[in-house]
C-alpha cells in the first residue's frame, strides 16, 4: 500500500504521456482537411429550414444560390446566374442560368430546380420564408427564371444570395418526400433525408451530420466553378475559451467565435493571423412611444434627454476593439449608412436641459435587458448598467430589470418594455431590412410606434422601397436616418467588431455576416 | 417451488421498484412540463428570427407543427399517450425525434460517466484505505488536502486549466471532441466509441476515442476521487480495529489481505451509497464538462433545450435522467445484499 501514490500517478501520467504520440500524428493526418470551430447553433442542414450561423456555413458550402458575394462584401455578382435585370419598378427580375451546371449526382441544374427550390421555402413557411415574401416564380424556359413581387423590392438580388435560397435538386428531394406545393408546411418530410445526405450543386457534399458534435463535408468532384483548395471541411462546435486553445495549435484552422478581446491577445502570435472588423449588428436602445406603457419615455424631452446623456464613444470602447459608434441604424458597412459626422454626440448640459423641459420631475424609467445574454463577447448587464450611470447624471432614474432571453424577448415582443437595452443583427445584407425601425415596423411596433405616427418619415420609407437606383436609395436611406437621429424611440449605440483567426498559412478566411465563412474560398499559402 | 419461493422477496422488490419507475416517471413528466409552462417565455422566441416571429402563418405553422395550438392539459395527455407508444416527440432544437437524440447523446454521456466513475472508484477508494492506514501520518494529511482540493475546485474551472496544461502546453492529450477532426465515427453498436471501434477493429479510431476521453473524464473524476477518498478513509477507520480485524491479524494473514478481505468489505456497506450519490455528481457535473470539452452528450443536450424552452427535449432528458437515477438506486439496493448476506431485501 505505501506504493499506491507513486503507482496512481505514474499510472495517469504515464497514460497522459501515451497519447502524446497520438497527438503529433493526428496533426499529420489533418493535411487536406481544412477545421473549423464554431460554438454551433444549427437546427438542421436542409437549406430550406436552415436559418441559423452554422447553419448557413454548411449550406453555402452545398448549395449553390443564383447570386453571391465576394468576400466580405454585399454588391450581388454572377453565380448561378451568369446576368439578370430588374424592371416595372424593381417588381419584375429576370435571371439568365449558367449552362453546363450539375448537381452532385450528374444531374442538369436547370430553372425547374430553381423554382422547386423558391416555392419550397415560400411554402414550408419556415424562418427564412420571409425572404421571399410577395415573391412568385415562373420558367419561360429551361435557362430562364422570372421572379414577380406584388410590391417593388430593390432588396430581391441581394436576398438571393442568402444559403437558404440555396438550389436544391428537385428530383431527389421529391423522391425523398419533399414538396413545393400549398400546404408543404404539413406534407414536406425532405428534412430527415438532406441531414443525412446533400442535394446540390455546391463545391462540397455533406459526409458527415452528428448533431452538436460536427459536420463533415467533402470536395464535389462534379463541382462546376473553381476547385476548392481542402479536399475535407470539418466544422467542429467548440466554445470560444475552447477554440481559443485550439486555433494556436492546429494546421489550417479557424476560430469564428472569439470575442476581439480574445482575438486581440493572439496579434503578434506567429501561428495565427487575426482579422478584426466592425460588425453589421447594432446595439441601441428602444423607448416605449406608448403613454401608457411610459409617460417618461413617450415623452419627445426625455427621449432628447436620453439622447444627449449617453456616452457613445464609452459604450464603443465597451464593445472592445474594433468596436465604434454608430451613426444611425443602418450599419456601415451596407448601402445607404450614415457617414460618422452625423453620429450622436454627448451634451449633459443639453440633456439635463430636456429633463427640465419635459415637465416630469425625477423621471423614471425601467431598462430592461436579457440578464445572461452574451453577444460579439459583450454583456448585455454591463452596457444596461453603463446606460443607468449616464442618465443619472442628467437626472433620469433607470431601475435595471434583468430578465432571461426568453421572457425578456416575450415582453419585449408585447410592446411592454419602458426602455430595452436592445440588440439588431441584419437579416440579409441591404438597407430595406432596417425599414422594421420605421412606424409600423417589427421593431418599431415592440415600442408601440404605429403606422401613421410619423408620416413625413413613413412617406420617405414608401419612396425608399420603391426606388430602385442604389446611388438614389443610399441618399432617401440617409435621409430617414437623419430623421430617427432627430427624434425617434431607437438610440443606435456601437457597432462591435468582429473576428476571426486562423492558422497563419491560410489564405481567404474572411468573414462574410451572411454565410460566417466561405470554405470553398479558403486556401494555403 | 422452494427454490421460486427463496426469491419471492426479491420478485417482490423488484416488482414494487419497476411500479415505482412508472410513478415517478408520470410525476416527473408532470413536474417536467408545469414548470417549463411557469417559466416566463415563449418557443416562439426561442425558435424563430425576429422577423418570422410576426409571420402569422409561419408562428401557426410552428405551433401546430409542435403541437402548441391545442390547450395545455391536451398537450400534456398527448404527450403520455404518445410515451405509451414509445414516442417522445420531435425536438424543436435539432428537428429529429427525442428518442433519436437521446439514442445518440446518452452514449457520449455514458462513456465518459462510466470511465469517470471507475477512476473515482479505483483511485478514490484506494487513496481512502491508504490514508486510512496511515492515518494521522503524513501521507494522511497530504491525502485530507488533496482530496479537499478535489471537493473544493470548481468543475468548470479545473477543466479549463486541465485543458490549458495539457493540451494547449503540453500537447498530451486532444484539445476537445469525442474524435479527431476527419475520423469518422465507427459503426454503431452501442454508441460508445472505445467499444464500438474494437468490435470493428478499428485500432486507429479506439485510439482516438480513448484519447479524447482521457482528460474530459479525468476532470469529471476528480471531485469524486475527493469524496470517495473521504468516504473510504471514515468507512475504514470505524472497523479496522475491530475484533474480527484483529483476529485476522493474528492469523498471520498479510495486511493487505486483512485490509482488502476483511476491512475493505465490512466498510463496503456505506461506500456503495456513498459511490450511488457519486454518480448523481457526475451526472450533474457532465453539464459543464460537456460544454467545455465540447462533448457531445445529455449534458450539452439539457442545457440547450432548457435555453431554446424545447419542451419534448426537456421532458425526454428529465425522464431519462430519473430513469437512471432510480436504476442506479435499485442496483445499489441489490449490492447491498450482495455484499453483505445479513441484508435481506424485504
Amino acid at each position: 500500500m505505501r506504493t499506491a501514490v507513486p503507482i496512481v500517478t505514474v499510472l495517469a501520467v504515464a497514460v497522459l504521456a501515451a497519447t502524446a504520440a497520438g497527438v503529433a500524428q493526428s496533426a499529420s493526418r489533418a493535411s487536406g482537411t481544412l477545421v473549423v470551430d464554431n460554438s454551433f447553433v444549427i437546427r438542421t442542414t436542409d437549406p430550406q429550414r436552415e436559418f441559423d450561423p452554422t447553419g448557413s456555413i454548411v449550406a453555402h458550402a452545398m448549395y449553390d444560390t443564383l447570386v453571391t458575394f465576394k468576400g466580405s462584401g454585399t454588391k450581388p455578382v454572377p453565380w448561378l446566374a451568369t446576368s439578370w435585370k430588374a424592371t416595372n419598378g424593381a417588381k419584375l427580375f429576370t435571371f439568365h442560368l449558367r449552362k453546363g451546371v450539375v448537381f452532385s449526382d450528374g444531374t442538369p441544374l436547370t430553372s425547374a430546380d430553381v423554382a422547386f427550390t423558391f416555392r419550397r421555402l415560400i411554402n414550408i413557411k419556415a424562418s427564412g420564408s420571409f425572404l421571399l415574401a410577395n415573391v412568385t416564380v415562373s420558367t419561360p424556359n429551361a435557362s430562364t427564371v422570372v421572379l414577380r413581387s406584388k410590391v417593388p423590392n430593390p432588396a430581391l438580388t441581394r436576398i438571393l444570395a442568402n444559403p437558404a435560397l440555396g438550389i436544391v435538386n428537385s428530383k431527389v428531394v421529391k423522391a425523398n418526400g419533399g414538396s413545393d406545393a400549398v400546404g408543404a408546411d404539413k406534407k414536406d418530410k425532405a428534412e430527415k433525408y438532406l441531414d443525412a445526405n446533400s442535394a446540390g450543386s455546391g463545391a462540397f457534399v455533406l459526409k458527415q451530420y452528428t448533431t452538436n458534435q460536427q459536420i463533415v463535408l467533402e470536395a464535389n468532384p462534379r463541382f462546376w466553378g473553381p476547385k476548392p483548395k481542402f479536399s475535407t471541411v470539418v466544422i467542429r462546435n467548440m466554445t470560444a475559451p475552447t477554440q481559443l486553445l485550439n486555433v494556436q495549435r492546429g494546421a489550417n484552422e479557424i476560430a469564428l467565435d472569439l470575442s476581439s478581446r480574445q482575438a486581440s491577445s493572439l496579434k503578434g502570435k506567429s501561428s495565427v493571423q487575426v482579422h478584426i472588423d466592425p460588425s453589421p449588428n447594432l446595439f441601441n436602445i428602444d423607448m416605449n412611444m406608448s403613454p401608457k406603457v411610459s409617460p417618461v419615455t413617450s415623452n419627445p424631452h426625455i427621449r432628447k434627454a436620453v439622447r444627449l446623456a449617453l456616452d457613445y464613444k464609452a459604450f464603443a470602447a465597451l464593445g472592445g476593439p474594433g468596436s465604434i459608434q454608430a451613426a444611425g441604424m443602418v450599419p456601415s458597412v451596407f448601402l445607404g449608412a450614415l457617414p460618422s459626422q452625423y453620429a450622436q454626440k454627448r451634451n449633459v448640459q443639453q440633456a439635463k436641459a430636456e429633463v427640465a423641459a419635459s415637465g416630469i420631475a425625477s423621471p423614471t424609467i425601467t431598462l430592461t435587458y436579457p440578464a445572461g445574454l452574451t453577444i460579439n463577447g459583450i454583456d448585455f448587464g454591463v452596457l444596461a448598467q453603463k446606460t443607468k450611470a449616464n442618465l443619472a447624471e442628467v437626472g433620469i432614474t433607470a431601475n435595471l430589470q434583468g430578465l432571461p432571453v426568453n421572457a425578456m424577448l416575450q415582453q419585449y415582443a408585447a410592446g411592454k418594455d419602458q426602455m430595452t437595452q436592445s440588440y439588431w443583427g441584419p437579416d440579409y445584407p441591404d438597407p430595406n431590412d432596417y425599414q422594421v425601425f420605421l412606424p409600423g415596423g417589427t421593431a418599431a411596433l415592440r415600442v408601440n410606434w404605429k403606422t401613421g405616427m410619423d408620416k413625413p418619415l413613413e412617406a420617405l420609407g414608401k419612396k425608399a422601397l420603391q426606388t430602385t437606383d442604389d446611388v438614389a436609395r443610399a441618399s432617401l436611406y440617409r435621409q430617414i436616418q437623419r430623421k430617427l437621429n432627430a427624434d425617434s424611440p431607437f438610440i443606435p449605440l456601437f457597432q462591435p467588431s468582429q473576428a476571426i483567426v486562423a492558422s497563419k498559412n491560410l489564405t481567404g478566411a474572411v468573414l462574410n455576416f451572411t454565410w460566417l465563412i466561405d470554405v470553398r474560398s479558403v486556401g494555403t499559402r | 417451488m422452494r427454490r421460486f419461493a427463496s426469491h419471492r422477496p426479491l420478485v417482490r422488490f423488484v416488482v414494487r421498484r419497476l411500479a415505482a419507475l412508472v410513478a415517478l416517471s408520470i410525476g416527473i413528466t408532470f413536474i417536467a412540463f408545469a414548470l417549463t409552462q411557469v417559466v416566463p417565455g415563449d418557443p416562439i422566441r426561442a425558435n424563430l428570427g425576429q422577423i418570422a416571429q410576426t409571420q402569422p402563418d409561419v408562428v401557426a405553422a410552428f405551433r401546430h407543427h409542435y403541437g402548441l395550438d391545442r390547450p395545455l392539459p391536451v398537450q400534456y395527455l398527448r404527450y403520455l399517450w404518445n410515451l405509451l407508444h414509445g414516442d417522445l416527440g420531435q425536438s424543436e432544437q435539432t428537428h429529429d425525434s427525442v428518442l433519436h437524440d437521446l439514442g445518440q447523446f446518452a452514449p457520449a454521456t455514458a462513456e465518459l460517466a462510466i470511465t469517470a466513475m471507475v477512476i473515482a472508484i479505483v483511485v478514490g477508494v484506494g487513496l481512502g484505505i491508504l490514508a486510512a492506514v496511515r492515518r494521522n501520518r503524513p501521507t494522511d494529511h497530504a491525502l485530507r488536502l488533496v482530496s479537499l482540493g478535489g471537493i473544493s475546485v470548481p468543475t468548470f474551472w479545473l477543466a479549463l486549466l486541465a485543458l490549458y496544461v495539457f493540451f494547449f502546453r503540453l500537447g498530451w492529450v486532444p484539445g476537445g471532441g469525442r474524435l479527431d477532426p476527419g475520423v469518422l465515427a465507427p459503426p454503431h453498436v452501442t454508441g460508445l466509441y472505445t467499444f464500438d471501434a474494437l468490435v470493428a477493429g478499428q485500432w486507429s479510431t479506439f485510439w482516438d476515442a480513448f484519447r479524447h476521453l482521457i482528460l474530459p473524464s479525468l476532470v469529471l473524476a476528480l471531485f469524486n476521487v475527493g469524496l470517495l477518498t473521504r468516504y473510504t478513509r471514515s468507512a475504514v477507520l470505524e472497523v479496522i480495529d475491530e475484533e474480527y480485524v484483529q483476529g485476522a491479524r493474528a492469523k498471520g494473514l498479510p495486511e493487505h489481505v486483512v485490509v482488502l478481505r476483511h476491512v475493505l468489505r465490512a466498510a463496503m456497506t456505506s461506500l456503495i451509497t456513498v459511490i450511488g450519490l457519486a454518480f448523481a455528481n457526475v451526472m450533474t457535473g457532465s453539464v459543464l464538462v460537456e460544454n467545455i470539452f465540447a462533448w457531445p452528450g445529455i449534458g450539452q443536450y439539457a442545457y440547450q433545450s432548457a435555453t431554446a424552452l424545447d419542451l419534448p427535449a426537456i421532458m425526454g432528458v428529465s425522464l431519462f435522467v430519473a430513469i437512471v437515477y432510480i436504476l442506479v438506486n435499485f442496483v445499489v439496493d441489490l449490492l447491498y445484499g450482495v455484499i453483505d448476506p445479513r441484508i435481506r431485501i424485504a
